[in-house]
């Protein structure tokens, strides 16, 4: 494959602080975790870069992005170097000028805010006192002024009974086309309270139960990552396992993530990295570094690049399972957390484990309604 | 009305060329989110939508940087410049009055 001129978007940790603690939360105790924040004068002038370098997405996140207050000063220096942007947000701190100025920039693709429950009860078990309300005061304001809310849904221990719950509150009660979920993972603060996980149990529960939610309404609800990507996944995986295929697309390699191929990230303090959860892997300094030199030719990034190669039969951890000629490895960021190492099989989402462990798929007729096409 | 009587079309400045690889490269309006693939050739022409060139010139430029150029590469030209101003992605500076 090869390699694009200059990233085509970058994930920005603007802030390092945040108004909230979520005890699941990837950021804190991360190695983006940095303590401290650039000065808005250095996001500018690296803002002027990116528009040298034809970077055409931005992705802000942080901490909550809302906590800068000079928020609106950083989206115009992304309008004026012709880029778009998105935001990731908890929401609580979303006024209705905020949303009215996000409108009034005709550059913002939206801002994500998480939801994760469909009441205080369960959004609140893992994000503190008062913030569903608070988001979804957030989320109205946005509504009010246009602004596209694609609401992220985050399932752990406390809400994965409440999931049905989640689909009315979103689809129905609010109307918005569509929320795409993950789940809680071995990363940042999620580490240390690990008892907001989902079990093997729980994690089969959640699965069966998206699968029967997304053809209920309709495909309506995605993932790139989480119980319903993984049922997905696996029930395409098993299948082609009792089918005795040759092979999935990437399969028997480490090829579960392409991220390297077209972004970067930079971390609170000005540190450029692969991805905001592969923070600890340094590759630069913005305004001290040539971003473009970095990203063709930093070795760390080559090797990532080259992850694809790695082949998962030549891993102990691999060992006499069947699923390798369909199976990626998945993210290298969680074998990281996980294991201390990237370049390994995410043991986090290897299906022979799973299944070991106690874990069942969902029937595969949920995957053959109109909602549930890959 | 032949090439020699266009007037000098220029590029929108908020428009990005982003060039990828094998001088192939995509179009970025960064206010629509919209993005047109253009071919090298598409390129070529691109870089000299800058307020200097008439469609004449570029098409003396395209016949002396090309190989195999068709006959009927003013017509191609015209429709792309065309294609362009139709999309905002280019126009032509105001005369004063």
């Amino acid at each position: 494959m090869k390699l694009m001129s200059s990233p085509q978007s970058l994930d920005l940790d603007i802030t390092n602080r945040c108004n909230l603690r979520c005890r699941y939360c990837s950021h804190f105790t991360s190695a983006g975790d940095v303590g401290q924040d650039l000065a808005k004068e250095e996001w500018l002038q690296f803002f002027e870069e990116l528009n040298r370098c034809t970077v055409m997405n931005l992705c802000i996140s942080g901490g909550e992005p809302f906590y800068r207050q000079d928020l609106p000063e950083l989206m115009e220096g992304i309008v004026k170097n012709r880029m778009r942007f998105t935001i990731l947000s908890n929401g609580t701190l979303i006024t209705n000028e905020m949303a009215a100025f996000l409108a009034s920039t005709h550059r913002c693709d939206g801002v994500q805010v998480s939801i994760d429950g469909s009441n205080p009860v369960t959004h609140d078990a893992f994000r503190g006192e008062g913030s569903f309300s608070r988001a979804m005061e957030g989320i109205e304001h946005l509504r009010r002024h246009r602004v596209s809310v694609p609401v992220r849904v985050t399932i752990h221990r406390e809400n994965v009974h409440d999931l049905e719950g989640v689909a009315r509150l979103l689809l129905e009660d609010l109307g918005l086309p569509s929320f795409c979920t993950n789940s809680a993972s071995f990363m940042g603060l999620c580490r240390r309270n690990a008892e907001v996980q989902l079990s093997v149990s729980e994690r089969s529960l959640a699965m069966e139960s998206l699968l029967n939610l997304s053809k209920k309404y309709n495909g309506r609800i995605s993932a790139m990552a989480g119980p319903l990507a993984e049922a997905r996944n696996w029930l395409m995986m098993e299948r082609a396992r009792r089918e005795r295929r040759e092979s999935l697309p990437g399969g028997g390699y480490l090829t579960g993530c392409g991220g390297p191929m077209s972004k970067m990230a930079v971390r609170a303090e000005g540190v450029v990295v692969p991805c905001t959860q592969l923070n600890h892997m340094e590759l630069g300094r913005i305004n001290e570094d040539d971003l473009i030199e970095v990203w063709q030719n930093h070795p760390q990034l080559k090797r990532l690049r080259e992850r694809g190669t790695i082949a998962l039969c030549d891993f102990d951890f691999c060992t006499d399972c069947d699923y390798i000629p369909y199976c990626t490895g998945s993210c290298p960021a969680l074998a990281y957390t996980i294991l201390g190492k990237e370049n390994h099989p995410s043991p986090d989402a290897c299906l022979k484990r799973f299944l070991e462990e106690g874990g069942r798929l969902p029937d595969e007729s949920l995957m053959n309604s109109s909602g549930n096409r890959h | 009305m032949g090439v020699a009587e266009k007037d000098k079309p220029i590029a929108n400045p908020l428009i990005v060329l982003r060039e990828e690889f094998d001088d192939w490269a995509i179009l970025f309006d960064p206010d629509t989110g919209n993005a047109v693939g253009l071919n090298p050739v598409g390129v070529f022409i691109w870089k000299l939508l800058d307020g200097s060139h008439t469609a004449e010139d570029i098409l003396k430029k395209l016949r002396e940087s090309c190989r195999n150029v068709p006959e009927e590469v003013e017509d191609h030209l015209q429709d792309f410049i065309q294609s362009l101003v139709e999309r905002g992605l280019a126009g032509y500076e105001a005369k004063k009055a």
